[in-house]
């Protein structure tokens, strides 16, 4: 095995493992933390698959942005030195049923038709593609998302504000 | 050289984790890093496909955008939460009992 | 056709962001008391926006912006509706919410998003346009933010919401990996072009009307809907129920039709690959009018049994979705347009009755016949039109539903509509019974402002008029879907 296929594997083996302890961990600090690992995974799978604007993109919005909101949801609702604090749980088994439903249906998708690939591309910076794309072809959405995160703003601003004057 | 399918199979497990916390968290934030499971998933399908199937990489602008949806999610689900938080000091899904069935 | 050119095929979305723009900046100009303008203001521009789109309808189908939308007269159809949608919202919520805005800015916002997500013709831009949608949504579900049920609604909406669109896209990704293409025609051509295996086109065919679904309330994914419904303000719920919905229906039509199936004949579709998708929409909608109606029945809480209500709705409209033909389209056309006027009307009554009878409960309306009968036989009125009972236009409108699924022999979904319809007449008809049959000893006579009495005269007339004369809608109707046959 080449050393890249052994690094592969590794991510993926890291990647998934810390997405497992997002899902079943009963401290949500260590949920938060572990999301972390889970996100720079993926930021290294898109490395692997020639993505190398989106492997920065995740970076900076997921693990920079996202990631950082979510933390502070954690430490503004929970204290954060009371990490020995368990989150209380739905039904694990019922949970459980579900996510094995789930990943019966996938498995029958994935291993029973065949996904292989059609085209093959030498690995190029992507990113004046992206650019190119963005002010072309992709003009629209990308005007449209920008109204989508204006009314977002307004929205958010109105919630998180205290408010003086009532009640 | 690693296959397509190999992609798949991790997006789909984190797909399934991602269901499963949803399912399994009663706290809001929790629910939240179970959405971000899922549209990461999402995330890495759409840029695998872009690499083996598309002949463009449109597969990698779709992602862009989600990244972007993402986001702007998170933060109105978390300016709603902390306004919960501050009136009611708890943001258990389930133990939210002022509305009778 | 490029972007340059699709700008003036896209005058309404173009004036609705500028007008979003100029408002949020005479926000800033405008003192506390005066706020009230914003909703003048937006009141405008939505009638504006609508008069644009108005003119849009025959114009030749179009494909703008690089094949990102498309304009049809089907669209254009979707967009007036939902343009008098927002602005029935506006007029209701205004003695309520005087105060903010914001709340006319992002109810801007979503109208905007409605007029998109009915003109989709891209994976991305169908994700987009919901997201633009739903976002504002959870806000708006949330507008009370010292209220703990409006709270909640929102919470919930908004976590579960997240995940739905989450799931959503997973089915894209998918689509989008089998056929190596976004948008919707170019999916339908490889789909059809290259008989790709049925399961995964049905695995991703389910997680997207997982998506949807829970967009426009369907069992199994409604579970949000009685605690938002109730939780909400009552002039967001009535729009929930109405504007999004439509929108969300008419983008799952444009997704039937597209990537699920293509035109065969002058009037029927046929599926892209054998998916065995009627049968599956025909039991969603069994299952979604049957249990919306049943929960209905025990509900305390009016808005609460709305909600239920909406969801039993919903499953009328689905069932007409299983023929996959124009005159099962043109019969949900028709239905949303009257559903949109009686479902209106009911909360509009909610609306104004609230402060004068001091509750939201069904037993609050006790003798409201007697105290203000004006209002009280508009409700009836309302109920019975949602029950489907001759000559309101809610009857005319299932008339026009059974019709298309009994022409194509589902006679199966037809008898358990009926049935449908008779437990639904329970509910409804406990409203007008209390109204009028149960009275206190003593009256106190309600006054309602004039303001309510003409908004109510305006939502009830056509619900009067379509029941008697509703030709020319239905003309409407059928002409708009006649593009996806080229003519």
């Amino acid at each position: 095995m080449e050393a890249t296929q052994v690094l592969f594997w590794f991510i993926a083996v890291v990647t998934i493992l810390s997405a497992g302890i997002v899902a079943f961990s009963s401290k949500l600090i260590h949920s938060a933390f572990a999301l972390l690992a889970t996100l720079v995974g993926f930021a290294a799978f898109y490395v692997y698959l020639g993505a190398d604007f989106l492997a920065v993109a995740q970076i900076m919005i997921y693990v920079g942005g996202i990631l950082i909101l979510i933390i502070f949801g954690v430490m503004m609702t929970h204290r954060i030195y009371d990490t020995s604090k368990r989150t209380a749980h739905n039904s694990l088994i019922l949970s459980l049923l579900g996510g094995a439903a789930m990943a019966a249906i996938l498995g029958m998708i994935i291993f029973r038709s065949p996904w292989t690939a059609t085209v093959f591309k030498t690995l190029k910076p992507t990113t004046s593609m992206i650019g190119t794309s963005i002010l072309t072809n992709y003009l629209l959405p990308f005007e449209v998302i920008s109204v989508l995160l204006l009314g977002a703003l307004v929205g958010a601003v109105y919630l998180a504000r205290r408010e003086e004057d009532e009640e | 050289m690693i296959q397509l399918e190999s992609y798949l199979i991790i997006s789909a497990i984190v797909f399934v984790l991602g269901i499963f916390t949803i399912l399994y968290k009663k706290n809001a934030v929790g629910i939240l890093m179970g959405v971000e499971l899922i549209l990461n998933s999402v995330n890495l399908n759409f840029i695998a496909f872009a690499r083996y199937i598309d002949t463009y990489i449109n597969g990698q602008l779709v992602a862009i955008f989600i990244i972007i949806l993402a986001a702007s999610e998170a933060a109105v689900a978390l300016a709603i939460i902390l306004n919960m938080y501050r009136d009611r000091r708890s943001v258990d899904v389930t133990k939210m009992d002022e509305m009778k069935n | 056709m490029n972007n340059l050119n699709s700008l003036q095929y896209f005058l309404p979305e173009l004036f609705l962001s500028a007008s979003i723009l100029i408002i949020i900046i005479v926000d800033l100009l405008l003192k506390k008391d005066k706020k009230i303008i914003t909703a003048y203001l937006s009141v405008l521009a939505v009638l504006v926006a609508f008069f644009l789109a108005y003119r849009q309808y025959n114009y030749a189908f179009t494909s703008l912006f690089e094949g990102m939308i498309v304009l049809d007269s089907f669209a254009v159809y979707f967009k007036v509706l939902t343009a008098l949608s927002t602005i029935i919202v506006i007029f209701i919520s205004m003695p309520a919410f005087r105060r903010h805005s914001e709340y006319y800015i992002l109810l801007l916002v979503v109208t905007l998003g409605m007029f998109l997500m009915v003109e989709v013709n891209d994976l991305l831009m169908i994700i987009i346009a919901m997201e633009m949608v739903g976002i504002i949504s959870y806000v708006l579900a949330g507008f009370n933010k010292f209220n703990m049920k409006s709270n909640e609604a929102s919470l919930k909406y908004v976590l579960y919401g997240a995940a739905s669109t989450g799931v959503m896209a997973f089915g894209f990704s998918y689509i989008y990996g089998l056929t190596g293409h976004t948008n919707l025609f170019a999916i339908q051509q490889a789909i059809v072009g290259h008989s790709l295996q049925p399961l995964p086109v049905f695995i991703a065919f389910v997680m997207v009307v997982a998506g949807l679904g829970y967009k426009i309330a369907m069992v199994p994914f409604h579970f949000w809907v009685p605690d938002v419904y109730e939780g909400a303000p009552t002039p967001i719920t009535a729009f929930l129920s109405v504007g999004p919905k439509a929108a969300g229906i008419a983008l799952f039509i444009r997704f039937l039709i597209t990537v699920v199936a293509h035109p065969a004949s002058q009037t029927t579709f046929i599926q892209n690959v054998q998916i065995q998708a009627p049968l599956l929409l025909a039991v969603l909608a069994v299952v979604t009018m049957t249990l919306g109606n049943v929960s209905a029945l025990g509900q305390k809480n009016i808005k609460r049994m709305l909600g239920y209500s909406a969801i039993a709705h919903v499953g009328y409209m689905m069932m007409a979705l299983v023929v996959f033909n124009t005159r099962g389209f043109t019969a949900i056309m028709f239905y949303m347009v009257v559903y949109m006027f009686m479902n209106f009307g009911a909360f509009w009554v909610v609306q104004s009755m609230t402060p004068h009878l001091g509750s939201e409960d069904i037993s609050a309306y006790k003798g409201l016949g007697y105290r203000h009968p004006l209002t009280a036989v508009a409700m009836a009125v309302f109920m019975l039109s949602l029950t489907g009972i001759p000559p309101f236009a809610g009857f005319i409108g299932k008339v026009y539903l059974f019709a298309a699924i009994i022409k194509q022999n589902w006679y199966t979904l037809a008898v358990i509509g009926v049935i449908n319809g008779v437990i639904s007449l329970y509910y409804y008809a406990y409203v007008i019974k209390v109204m009028f049959l149960d009275r206190d000893e003593e009256i106190k006579a309600i006054s309602v402002p004039l303001y309510d009495r003409v908004l109510l005269w305006l939502l009830l007339i056509p619900v009067l008029a379509l029941g008697v004369y509703w030709g020319p809608l239905i003309d409407l109707a059928h002409n708009s879907i006649g593009f996806f046959f080229g003519n």
